[in-house]
């Protein structure tokens, strides 16, 4: 569908096209959390009889809809607020995902949908059919959003400035919906006119240029006049308002910052390498940054961490730090760096449709990655390239694949290309956080690739043709065709690659992009010294779940005492063994050097490798250029040599890996020699503690000397003079300061014969605690200090315990006693002296739980509970919240799920609610296969109408639900529940007696507000008549049809009375709405034909569309499930997706 | 001393048990002046005299050896010498009409009686606290007539605190102690006074937590860098340009934070402006849509 398309330009899914949007907000309420504004959009019709006009909007309050000043009638419909209607015992995931993915495509504009349907006034037919320009004029309101717009309000003394109360725009992929009527796609282009009136005291940063600020009549207010010139997609626009302070930046004047009160220090500290971003970006795409302007909004309780749109960015405040700080600033350079790349690819150049959305991750991470490079340097780089390898192969194995480029609507198979998954993939608000996540990952790996196949070169003119034909189009004023060239697709980056490198990348992309699954490698190999030649056999994987099979070349690099070659194999369909000759012969010259890859030569001891061969180590792909595990065999010595000698940190840390399986004095004297080699790559040394660790452990009987890395720990960190006490810190080596905060953490890992932490160990992580010393220090310990904590708790092993014993303080094991000192001691002096992020609070409450769970202190969630609450540094609440999901894992408790999910529901802070739903997703309290006292109805019921309504207001929480669920509960119905075959078996009798006093009730108390109360009782004769004769997928169809009925009916009536929309109706009014209801469903048909023709076609097209998707999905389902399968079609057509078509009376005429 | 005897006298010897050296020392000398009255008594007839007009005598004879002696003093001070002369004590005679020429005749009378000298008792012991060590000599440059020596202990520097101790290795761990010392005290004592949590049910008081308390604003505290820190910052590290700034604009904002709800974008601008001091001419030329003034409505409805 799309790509098509893309070879000609685009083609808007609407029958017009939007040239320019005012949004206009007169009145910000921070007390109330309320909003009130109007938007006008100009848009020209593209088709002749254009009657309606789908926008989208949610939450919105919508009091009055003109068109050229004329009153327009709307109605205002969102499946997506509950999915799945007065369902009743239907608790299987499949069903709910379909419907929740027919319900986003119901109201998806890339489709050309919206919840809001426009009725044009016929006076303005004539108009229209002239395609003249319509003005759409929506006035609305927001009270307490719960998405998209956050507030922030201090609960203090003084004035919303003074307590430091902001709100901004958050979401999830397009989520402007939520806080403004519009079309929310990122592929809808429109130049823009913002204004904010806020308090005097307060600043609106918005996109574009601030054009001039003027007072009210009053002056107690200001408002703020935004122009945004350059055609954005309406899910880039977005907002902050509060008391911020302003930093210019003191290299670039047109870029400002903006922080809390009292910041403004740390904001100058942080974004004061802002400006070198800016050069490298420009330098390599050889391209101006595209907007006059840029901001930079730092934020409490942020959605994310960083949020890029259009010519701003929102950061969240965490990410400011002061010059002491060491840790937190090449993660918080690296976020600025991530949004400005998005500021190029992603918000000046937006995408086409959902399936290009690669395109633009995959640009703004491999230009990410290109200044990664350059400023962290290429160790750093290799090593953040080979963990985003490993996590997007252990999360497509685990999984069963992150598909980049979905096509939909093609062939029947290709209907669901992501059957492996519980979740749809067709719409980015389907998806599930931790598989986007991936899918970012996946995409700027694969950009990888395709440099590596064009080279860098071609690729960054690829880069600049974008931009620069983006630009040319921004810059034509009212001539909105040119605009598409500013959306990407991914035909468009091909075609664009083919033409600038002339070379056909065809097969990678069908590979990589097209298909999903990562290649898993197995290899091994014999060396052959008749033949003096390497036998290498490389097999593959490619029947388990997210496996691919992988056909073409693959580098495989082979250091022999000669020097390093490089060979490049065919990977065919069926050839497994492939013959590499060897150039030197195993003699050995030993007064020669050995030739590296690098063109180094250098000495070794080759006493350890085997005689007859020549062979020093082989590594398969080592530019990982294919997504791929490697799983390769080959002895210990060549290891030890690859750690050694090979100077690429990512084949040292896959030699590292290796080594944990040969635990030998050799392991030990290479792992040790890594360690204290100062030129070596610090991210490689810190792993190797880890290894070292782990072989002393498999070594303990035979190891000799003291624990491992205590006599390197002490020459390196400690006095000369008195190697017991380490010195004063001094962190002004980077390099050594990771390793000095690593090593303890390493040695505490250590056990003894008896699988105790030694003493000695213990004893000297204790010094340490006691001797740190940061008087004379540039840098803060709060990081060093916590990993000590960190430290401390590692080395806890479980209590030796008697029966049942309860655990008091008189039994307490001396050696926690001392521990428990510390944590003690720490965690207090928090409270006087609190230390950045509260890292070490953090590693306390950590450690506590460490000790609950190994039996030492008696288990209790008290305490976490009361750092979970809202009001602590976020950090800290995340991680006493970790606390007690592991412990509602670990004491199955009952209660403390339920304290988890009410905070789910009710917690100010959205990342809080949504990582608590993660936690309890990766930490379970049990899963799908598992018997457990916690799985009852009640959960179901209660995690279901968390995902069905509960979360309606936030995308990101509702796929998070829907991960949970999937976690406890799988695909199929919940196990928990009682048989729902009996239901079906027995039919009509079955039915009628379970439905009338189970539904009814349970509708009443959904909280479906009146609406619902007053559907019920109109539907009983509707009711019954489809009962007699059909099942039960059918009749939560009808329940549907009611119900968008009951929600049209509601907002009419809304409009009538726009000042009371919230008002109860009456049970007089329920005759009318059922009279209402009967030509609705009949109307609905006729109206598709009504519609333009194209529009018709379209609408058809996906109907036979879905009925195969339905099929399809019919042979994953039970047996059971049979039966439903005749009825399908019929029951189909009124499923909640097409049943949102209805339209209201007002739009019947 | 003298004036002192009259009136004290009767109640001092009906109290001798409680006597002091001094004490003593006075009631042997009354008693000596009592025997020289009543050998004067004895010389000049009576048999005998009341107990009364003896004291009376007494009392009168050692006024006047008190007065002469008082006298002699003055002269003897008054010609600048501590130690009076014969001459002195016949002047002070004179003065007090008493006929020198007389006194050697009288000195000479057949019938006069002599007293045997009191016995010499002891010099009254000073406590030994006083003395710590030998009083020092003069030195040959000091005349012999100027005041002793104080005693050593008063002026002499006394060594009571061991060598300071410069072992790298003690002062750690003393450094260690003491802060780990202080911070467990200080901590407990919050403990003690506020709420506090505990790990275990059964013990409260072992492991005091001090009880978690949420913040109005959670981000301050978790990012803005203690008063503590900052100070040593500003120890360790002065070189540093960006740190310096940093510090030094934090209270002026802070400052500027609370200048409440009627404050201007464009004046904390300029305050931030004037603040930066070399970089205040720099700033004022850069046109950033945030620096420059809120317009009035009036202009906008011009337009």
């Amino acid at each position: 569908m799309n790509r098509k398309k893309g070879d000609k330009g685009f083609e808007s899914p609407r029958p017009y096209k939007l040239t320019h949007q005012v949004v206009c907000i007169n009145n910000i309420n921070f007390q109330r959390k309320s909003v009130v504004g109007y938007v006008e959009l100009t848009i020209f019709p593209t088709v002749a009889n254009l009657n309606r006009i789908k926008l989208n909007s949610k939450q919105c309050r919508i009091y009055r809809v003109r068109v050229n000043d004329l009153e327009a009638a709307f109605i205002y419909n969102d499946p997506t607020l509950e999915v799945c209607h007065h369902e009743s015992k239907q608790r299987n995931l499949n069903y709910f995902s379909n419907a929740y993915a027919a319900a986003v495509s119901a109201v998806d504009p890339d489709a050309g949908n919206g919840e809001l349907c426009i009725k044009v006034p016929s006076e303005l037919w004539k108009h229209v059919d002239e395609l003249k320009v319509l003005k759409v004029h929506i006035n609305f309101s927001l009270d307490q959003p719960k998405g998209g717009l956050h507030f922030v309000v201090p609960n203090m003394e003084g004035s919303m400035a003074e307590r430091g109360a902001h709100v901004f725009s958050c979401g999830y992929q397009n989520s402007t919906r939520f806080w403004f009527p519009c079309v929310d796609s990122y592929s809808e282009l429109c130049t823009w006119k913002l204004e904010y009136t806020v308090d005097a005291a307060m600043v609106a940063v918005s996109n574009g240029d601030l054009v001039e600020t003027v007072y009210t009549h009053d002056m107690r207010k200001k408002t703020f006049h935004y122009m945004l010139a350059i055609p954005t997609a309406a899910s880039n626009i977005s907002l902050a308002i509060g008391p911020f302070e302003i930093l210019v930046d003191p290299y670039m004047h047109e870029v400002t910052h903006f922080c809390l009160p009292q910041l403004l220090p740390l904001l100058k500290h942080t974004t004061s390498y802002l400006h070198e971003v800016f050069e490298f970006y420009e330098e390599i795409l050889t391209c101006r940054y595209p907007y006059s302007c840029f901001k930079t909004v730092f934020i409490d309780e942020a959605y994310v961490e960083v949020a890029a749109y259009a010519s701003m960015s929102i950061f969240s405040t965490n990410l400011l730090h002061s010059a002491m700080i060491i840790d937190e600033t090449p993660l918080t350079r690296r976020c600025l760096a991530q949004a400005l790349a998005q500021q190029f690819f992603g918000c000046f150049i937006s995408r086409m449709s959902w399936s290009d959305e690669w395109v633009l991750k995959g640009i703004s991470g491999y230009i990410y990655g290109l200044w990664m490079k350059k400023t962290f340097g290429v160790n750093e780089y290799r090593h953040w390239i080979k963990q985003e390898l490993d996590q997007i192969v252990a999360y497509e194995l685990k999984t069963g694949g992150v598909l980049l480029h979905p096509i939909f609507g093609g062939g029947k198979e290709k209907d669901n290309p992501a059957s492996h998954l519980h979740f749809s993939i067709k719409h980015p608000h389907t998806l599930s956080w931790e598989y986007y996540t991936m899918f970012q990952c996946k995409a700027h790996l694969v950009m990888r690739l395709i440099e590596n196949r064009i080279s860098m070169e071609f690729m960054l003119q690829v880069f600049n043709k974008l931009l620069s034909l983006a630009s040319t189009a921004s810059s034509q004023k009212f001539q909105s065709h040119m605009w598409s060239q500013m959306l990407v697709s991914t035909s468009g980056f091909l075609k664009s690659i083919s033409n600038v490198s002339g070379k056909d990348i065809q097969p990678l992309i069908k590979q990589w992009v097209d298909q999903s699954g990562v290649v898993k490698f197995y290899g091994s190999f014999a060396f052959n010294r008749k033949r003096n030649v390497l036998e290498l056999e490389i097999k593959q994987d490619y029947t388990s779940p997210g496996t691919q099979k992988y056909v073409g070349p693959l580098k495989v690099t082979v250091q022999e005492l000669d020097g390093s070659f490089n060979h490049t194999l065919q990977i065919e369909e069926n050839s497994l063994k492939h013959d590499i000759p060897c150039h030197s012969k195993s003699r050995r010259n030993k007064k020669k050097k050995i030739p590296l890859m690098n063109g180094e030569e250098v000495d070794m001891d080759l006493s350890a490798m085997d005689a007859d061969s020549p062979l020093l180590w082989i590594r398969i792909d080592p530019d990982m250029s294919v997504l791929r595990k490697v799983e390769f065999e080959q002895s210990d010595f060549m290891w030890q040599y690859q750690l050694r000698y090979e100077r690429d940190v990512v084949a040292q840390e896959e030699a590292i890996l290796a080594l944990e399986k040969f635990p030998t004095p050799a392991s030990r004297l290479a792992l040790t020699d890594i360690l204290e080699q100062e030129q070596c790559f610090y991210r490689v040394r810190m792993l190797a503690c880890f290894c070292l660790a782990k072989i002393a452990n498999s070594m303990v009987s035979t190891w000799t000397g003291p624990p491992a890395m205590k006599s390197l720990f002490t020459r390196m960190f400690c006095c000369k003079t008195c190697p017991n006490i380490v010195k004063t810190n001094n962190f002004m080596n980077f390099q050594s300061y990771f390793l000095q905060k690593t090593m303890p953490v390493a040695m505490a890992l250590l056990r003894d014969v008896h699988n105790l932490c030694p003493k000695e160990v213990l004893m000297f992580i204790l010094d340490l605690i006691k001797y740190n010393d940061n008087r004379k220090n540039k840098f803060s310990d709060n990081y060093y200090r916590a990993e000590l904590i960190d430290a401390l708790a590692n080395s806890v092993t479980p209590a030796v315990s008697v029966n049942n014993e309860v655990r008091t303080l008189d039994n307490l094991n001396p050696d926690v006693r001392l521990i428990l000192e510390e944590i003690t001691r720490f965690l207090n002096m928090e409270k006087l002296l609190p230390s950045y992020r509260h890292t070490i609070t953090v590693s306390c409450l950590k450690a506590i739980r460490v000790l609950q769970k190994n039996g030492h202190v008696p288990s209790d969630p008290a305490l976490f509970k009361s750092y979970a609450e809202y009001g602590h540094f976020v950090d800290v609440r995340i991680a006493a919240l970790e606390a007690v999901v592991d412990y509602t894992k670990v004491d199955r408790s009952y209660e403390e799920l339920q304290w988890l999910l009410t905070m789910v529901q009710n917690d100010p802070v959205p990342y809080i609610r949504h990582k608590i739903l993660d936690m309890l997703t990766k930490n379970p309290p049990f899963t799908k296969n598992m018997e457990s006292p916690l799985c009852n109805e009640a959960l179901v019921d209660q995690l279901w109408k968390l995902m069905n309504s509960g979360t309606s207001h936030d995308w990101r929480l509702r796929c998070g639900a829907v991960d949970l669920y999937f976690t406890l509960f799988g695909l199929s119905r919940p196990s928990c529940l009682p048989l729902p075959e009996l239901g079906l078996v027995l039919n009509l009798k079955e039915k009628k007696a379970v439905l009338n006093p189970t539904i009814i009730p349970e509708s009443v108390a959904n909280n479906q507000e009146p609406v619902n109360a007053a559907n019920n009782h109109g539907q009983p004769v509707v009711f019954q008549n489809t009962f007699s004769n059909s099942q039960e997928e059918e009749e939560i169809d009808m329940d549907t049809v009611h119900d968008s009925q009951a929600f049209i009916y509601h907002h009419l009536n809304m409009l009538e009375r726009p000042s009371t929309p919230g008002k109860e109706q009456s049970s007089g009014e329920v005759t009318m709405h059922a009279v209402s209801a009967a030509p609705l469903s009949v109307f609905s048909k006729e109206s598709n034909s009504s519609k333009h023709s194209d529009h018709h076609h379209h609408h058809h097209h996906e109907h036979k569309k879905k009925k195969k998707k339905h099929k399809h999905k019919h042979k994953h389902k039970h047996k059971h499930d049979s039966k439903e399968k005749e009825k399908d079609p019929f029951a189909f057509s009124n499923s909640p997706a097409s049943a949102r078509s209805i339209r209201s009376p007002s739009l019947s005429d | 001393m003298a004036d002192a005897a009259p009136g004290g006298s009767g109640t001092r010897s009906g109290s001798k048990h409680t006597t002091t050296p001094a004490d003593n020392y006075y009631l042997a000398r009354r008693r000596t002046l009592q025997v020289v009255v009543s050998s004067l008594l004895t010389e000049a007839g009576f048999e005998s005299a009341e107990k009364a007009a003896v004291e009376t005598l007494t009392e009168m004879l050692q006024s006047y050896i008190s007065e002469i002696g008082r006298s002699a003093k003055s002269y003897c001070e008054h010609t600048a010498r501590t130690q009076p002369t014969l001459s002195d004590i016949v002047v002070t005679l004179v003065e007090m009409g008493f006929n020198v020429e007389t006194l050697p005749a009288y000195a000479k009378r057949s019938q006069r009686m002599v007293i045997t000298a009191p016995p010499v008792t002891n010099q009254p012991v000073t406590p030994k606290a006083l003395t710590a060590g030998q009083n020092k000599p003069h030195p040959s440059h000091i005349p012999g007539y100027f005041p002793e020596f104080p005693d050593p202990h008063t002026y002499i520097k006394t060594p009571t605190y061991r060598e300071p101790v410069s072992d790298y290795q003690v002062l750690r761990e003393k450094a260690a102690s003491q802060r780990r010392d202080v911070e467990r005290a200080l901590t407990r004592f919050m403990a003690k006074t506020g709420e506090t949590q505990s790990l275990f049910k059964d013990d409260v008081s072992t492991f005091p937590l001090i009880a978690a308390r949420p913040f109005t604003v959670p981000y301050l505290t978790a990012l803005l860098p203690s008063e503590l820190e900052m100070q040593q910052m500003e120890e360790t590290d002065s070189s540093e340009q960006d740190d310096q700034t940093d510090t030094e604009n934090l209270p002026l904002h802070m400052s500027t934070d609370d200048s409440g709800p009627e404050k201007e974008n464009a004046s904390v601008l300029q305050q931030n402006t004037s603040l930066s001091g070399s970089r205040n001419g720099e700033e004022n030329m850069i046109d950033n849509p945030y620096l420059r003034p809120v317009k009035k409505p009036k202009i906008r409805r011009k337009k």
